[in-house]
């Protein structure tokens, strides 16, 4: 096979405060490799750094260091009105991305794909009256039979959620203080036992 | 081949993409249900189905036709006919004149038809029919501010019948709508069933479920479940799920 459908190299996001002497408030730090088209599993504590990390790999928000490989093409480097080809984040319902944009176009990389390769969906809503869990699981397992990424963020407050996330996903992210933890399997993610803290009851 | 076909529409508003890569297939002579959570893109869909909105990509076909990008009349004339969410009658006016001025034989005159209308036998005999196949006889000279809720719904599809369409849309025809006036609502949709083709979009999944033939389900923007009430059915969360109660 080529390239990884996503490599996130290096990756660092500082926020500073203070403009004499800044203080970092917030550091995210990734690095990961995922060679396949799969269903991640992402968790973690609100105001954990998921959305800054979802932001990051979508290239709505710019890195303080290293790169996001999207299928070999760096998502930062590629115009800012075709980035949403390789990677798109959906907010609940509907997708909103707000690009600054710093460089024109022609000094940009096409995205090189009509239908984007990586979808971050950030806190679906889902409830278990309405019957559109199903469909939805439907639709992340067909995106994955054709070739794409799927990642699913879930801040699980309920069984259920959980239930979701073993039947779906086949690898896991757990996000805590802006830092990584990934696991291969739902049974190795819960044997962490920060993931334990955090999960706490659901899992009795 | 499909009466109607969407293939890889695709629509943005500035930043926000609203419709991916939807398709769509409706088959002559069924009821196709578009159902989808709040915000998923339907009417969006709708609008650019209808030829209210240009797709930024892919084809919109009817009959043999590729009708992307015409202008709303021009498809109407074509055989495609809308029913909206939100009602479009003149309040002022009877139901029947409502449905007199959406003739086309009424509406390609000048635009003062309304007084014209009385003196019309055969425009007023040809609304006399619609009213009667949507339920609305003996209703005909009641103002429009007059009747009920259940029958204003009513008469918003007998005007979108009057151009006699071979491809119906109806947006939401539930809305509001109380369980006796949505079960009358459902035995008329039944009915107009037997002789035009109908794409529907539905909140209420009992109301759709009993009556489409297939059902697309949008979110996200995309066509995310797509099969006949059946076999949307046979899903293990549909079937745990309020969904899965119905018979």
């Amino acid at each position: 096979m080529g390239q990884p459908i996503l490599r996130v190299d290096g990756l660092r996001k500082s926020y500073r405060r203070g403009l004499l002497r800044p203080v970092e408030t917030f550091r995210l730090e990734a690095d990961f490799t995922v060679e396949e088209p799969a269903v991640v599993g992402v968790m973690g504590p609100n105001g954990s750094g998921k959305t800054t990390l979802f932001e990051l790999i979508t290239g709505s928000n710019t890195p303080s260091a290293g790169q996001v490989l999207c299928q070999g093409r760096n998502v930062h480097e590629v115009r800012y009105d075709e980035r949403d080809r390789l990677a798109i984040h959906y907010h609940q319902s509907y997708q909103v991305r707000h690009f600054r944009r710093t460089r024109p176009a022609f000094l940009m990389q096409r995205a090189g794909s009509d239908y984007p390769i990586v979808h971050l969906f950030d806190e679906p809503q889902f409830n278990t009256q309405d019957g559109y869990i199903g469909f939805m699981l439907d639709f992340f397992r067909k995106l994955r039979g054709e070739g794409r990424l799927v990642f699913l963020c879930l801040h699980p407050n309920e069984r259920f959620h959980l239930e979701i996330l073993q039947e779906i996903c086949e690898r896991f992210v757990f996000v805590r203080n802006g830092r990584l933890t990934h696991a291969d399997s739902f049974d190795e993610l819960v044997g962490h036992e920060p993931v334990r803290e955090y999960l706490g009851a659901l899992l009795r | 081949m499909a009466l109607f076909e969407a293939r890889g529409l695709h629509k943005r508003f500035g930043d926000q993409v609203v419709l991916e890569e939807i398709n769509l297939a409706f088959e002559a002579g069924s009821l196709s249900g578009i159902m989808g959570p709040n915000g998923a893109g339907k009417t969006t869909c709708f609008n650019v189905l209808t030829g209210r909105y240009r797709p930024d990509r892919g084809s919109v076909r009817f009959d043999g036709d590729d009708i992307t990008g015409w202008a709303p009349h021009r498809i109407v004339r074509r055989g495609i006919s809308r029913s909206f969410q939100i009602m479009n009658l003149f309040d002022e006016y009877s139901a029947l004149d409502n449905v007199v001025v959406a003739l086309p034989s009424v509406r390609s005159r000048s635009f003062d038809v309304l007084h014209a209308i009385d003196a019309d036998s055969e425009a007023q005999d040809r609304a006399e029919t619609i009213l009667d196949r949507v339920g609305l006889r003996g209703r005909e000279r009641v103002n429009v501010r007059s009747l009920s809720y259940g029958e204003r719904r009513a008469l918003e599809i007998g005007v979108a019948l009057a151009t006699d369409p071979r491809l119906l849309f109806v947006d939401e025809p539930t809305a509001g709508l109380g369980t006796g006036a949505t079960a009358r609502l459902a035995e008329l949709i039944q009915e107009l069933k037997r002789h035009t083709t109908i794409v529907m979009i539905e909140h209420d999944m009992r109301f759709l479920f009993g009556l489409a033939d297939r059902i697309s389900v949008i979110h996200w923007g995309q066509v995310i479940a797509e099969g006949t009430p059946d076999e949307l059915r046979e899903n293990p969360w549909v079937r745990r799920s309020n969904l899965g109660g119905l018979a």
